[in-house]
């Protein structure tokens, strides 16, 4: 276990490595000059020169990326380009919490909503329950995430308009609290946001339930007599969450690339508005920043859900 | 001791030993006396036949591909899923010419007296006839700066499918090749590989495309802007988000060819070509690669879905196709402005978006169903 611990922990150092690298590179060798730029018409020669040298902009390639690693080792990201004198933390610091809880309720979505509706259309196979059911969940997963974004802000303008009432379609309350007003500002993104993943989760629960009611444990269970409760949530649910927590690494890797689109179009100020901000602007630190951040939020997820693993089928030892 | 083994050797041999015709064990070759009968009643002309008549009249030995193939056609929901995507193909390739020959002269206050060459053109601004429904001028109403919002769409499927294709052609290009040299070699190409996957992995695939179309974009239309087609009308950065979708996607592609050509590799033709003095290009270029055909056609349809997605999405962004131009995804884009007024504008990009990934995940998963029936839950 701690073999595997340290093992996934230097795979995270070299990922963060050459995701960093990746995107270092781009942003050196891109065209333009991010001070240049961000100076304007107010572009004077001697201040262009004392600012490249105060973000360390006029050493060289592989002196720049070391010293930015050096930073990253003190969680130092440095200062923003287009905000002046504002660390980058500063600018992340709000934005984290907001994502993070964005991310943990849509990945509950996923998994409570998503699970049900597929061992429920497992359990029916082939009656029209089931066929509705996968049907929905094919067309919601093949509709990209904007697209339901926006149409769950049509249909909420269409409610507030028909009843008078003003339930917001942008903004996000406050982080990790849950007033009647804050409910109102996260619902909405939150089910948009898990719902890509719920279709493909139940797409997947629903396969591995079929798979497990064909074993021969579930038939000895039933020819033992047992209730058919009992053999469906004690020796048949069990089994079949095997291989969805394969899928749970997975699946976090699309919340990261969801939470662009649901945060731009909901405006909701999380780490994906920032990132995708920064892009716009410039902002290389905050790039960078925002970048680690996702990389790490993934590998995390794709360890955690290793270990999961391991903790549900005792037969696969991590190595 | 010996005395037993040996009978009960005997007696295990006596079970295996058929006691009916019926009941042959597989590996028994018998006549196939299926065939003959029918071949008999096909043939009128009594009279002798030779023996290469015979040959031809028998139906083809069915293969694997055919077997296949075969599957696939009587998939109705992939075998509908192509129909509509033949239908957007031609919509897309031919439909503006149709259109652009549509309709009578129309006297426009700004532009003069036109024909349906000007106004059912993509990026032509017909400023008095802002945000029209649907009229038998404008088939399917016009945008909020007067365009024609079926001859946008239609460029915007366009866009789409060079896009497919070209993350298609760069993915299975790399994808095969790293994939092959990998899987054959092993090695440390193999190891680099395998690093390089797990990195790609870690790293969202879609920050990469944001990151490479955003810092790089403001620079696409000079370099790109002397190619035709993709480096004009606002198109220039299309080449570097097909260039960055390709760039996420073909590790697993790759991935995907290692693992068969690692199984390849211990089949026996392979031994036997070994064997007769071919050399590794050879084996690789006649036996590995033609055996790829189907991991690879299904690997690559099932990924088209995901890059129109990815494609809109970036232009959605504002980071893909610009403003002259037209795509599915910046047609949703301008359209979101107007959703309370005007939610037509909205429907008819996003609906058209969904039909089309939708049909094209039902033909991917046709096609992996019909090429490996164990996929099939």
């Amino acid at each position: 276990m701690i073999r595997f611990l340290v093992k996934r922990l230097i795979g995270l150092i070299f990922v963060v490595v050459g995701v960093t690298f990746v995107t270092f590179t781009l942003g050196y060798f891109a065209p333009g000059d991010p001070i240049r730029e961000q100076m304007g018409i107010h572009f004077q020669y001697q201040l262009w020169l004392q600012l490249r040298h105060a973000y360390g902009l006029d050493l060289p390639f592989f002196a720049q990326y070391w010293n930015f690693l050096v930073h990253l080792v003190h969680l130092d990201f440095g200062l923003s380009f287009h905000y002046q004198n504002r660390p980058v933390w500063d600018i992340l610091k709000s934005g984290v919490p907001i994502s993070a809880e964005l991310g943990f309720w849509g990945l509950m979505v996923e998994l409570l909503l998503g699970i049900p509706l597929g061992i429920l259309s497992a359990l029916k196979a082939n009656t029209w329950i089931d066929t509705l059911n996968m049907s929905l969940m094919l067309v919601i997963y093949a509709l990209p995430v904007f697209v339901l974004a926006v149409f769950a802000q049509v249909i909420i303008i269409w409610l507030d308009n028909l009843t008078g009432a003003s339930w917001p379609v942008s903004q996000w309350g406050n982080p990790w609290q849950y007033s009647f007003t804050d409910i109102q500002y996260k619902l909405v993104p939150i089910l948009v946001y898990g719902a890509a993943g719920f279709a493909y989760f139940a797409r997947i629960a629903r396969t591995s339930m079929l798979e497990v009611l064909r074993q021969d444990y579930v038939r000895t269970a039933r020819a033992k007599g047992m209730r058919e409760r009992v053999v469906i949530y004690r020796h048949a649910l069990r089994n079949a969450m095997i291989p969805l927590i394969t899928v749970l690494g997975l699946s976090i890797a699309f919340l990261v690339a969801g939470a662009f689109f649901i945060e731009h179009v909901f405006n909701i100020p999380g780490i994906g508005s920032i990132s995708l901000n920064s892009v716009f602007d410039r902002d290389y630190p905050v790039i960078q920043a925002t970048t680690v951040i996702f990389a790490v939020a993934v590998v995390i997820g794709n360890m955690i859900s290793d270990l999961l693993y391991t903790v549900v089928d005792p037969r696969i030892k991590v190595q | 001791m010996d005395m037993k083994e040996k009978s009960e050797l005997n007696s295990s041999d006596l079970t295996a030993v058929p006691t009916s015709p019926e009941l042959t064990s597989p590996g028994v070759m018998v006549p196939d006396t299926g065939g003959v009968p029918e071949l008999a009643e096909l043939v009128t002309d009594t009279t002798i036949v030779p023996a290469e008549l015979e040959q031809q009249k028998r139906r083809k030995p069915s293969s694997p591909f055919r077997d296949s193939m075969r599957r696939l056609r009587r998939d109705k929901r992939a075998m509908a899923s192509i129909g509509v995507i033949v239908f957007f193909i031609l919509l897309a390739l031919v439909g503006p010419t149709i259109y652009q020959h549509i309709g009578g002269q129309f006297n426009s206050p700004t532009l003069g007296l036109i024909g349906p060459d000007q106004y059912h053109n993509y990026s032509i601004q017909e400023l008095t006839l802002l945000d029209q429904g649907p009229s038998a001028m404008h088939l399917l109403g016009t945008d909020n700066i007067g365009r024609d919002i079926l001859a946008r769409l239609m460029q915007g499927i366009l866009i789409s499918i060079t896009v497919a294709f070209l993350v298609e052609v760069i993915d299975i290009f790399l994808g095969i090749t790293v994939g092959v040299l990998a899987g054959y070699f092993g090695g440390w190409i193999d190891q680099l590989l395998a690093r390089f996957t797990d990195l790609m992995f870690a790293f969202p695939g879609l920050l990469f495309v944001i990151l490479l179309t955003g810092i790089l974009g403001s620079n696409a239309d000079a370099w790109f802007g002397g190619i035709p087609f993709l480096g004009q009308n606002g198109n220039s950065r299309l080449l570097l988000v097909s260039l960055a979708l390709a760039f996420t996607v073909w590790p697993l592609m790759a991935r995907y060819v290692r693992g068969q050509t690692l199984q390849l590799k211990e089949q026996q033709f392979i031994e036997a070509a070994r064997t007769s003095g071919t050399g590794s290009v050879g084996i690789i270029l006649h036996h590995i690669i033609p055996n790829l055909f189907s991991i690879v056609f299904i690997a690559s349809t099932l990924n088209i879905a995901n890059t129109i997605v990815g494609e809109a999405g970036i232009s959605y962004l504002g980071l893909g196709v610009q403003d002259p131009g037209s795509s599915i995804g910046l047609m949703i884009a301008q359209a979101t402005d107007n959703i309370q007024v005007y939610p037509w504008e909205i429907m008819v990009p996003t609906v058209v978006l969904a039909i089309i990934v939708v049909a094209v995940s039902f033909f991917g998963d046709g096609l992996r169903d019909a090429f490996d029936p164990r996929s099939k839950d």
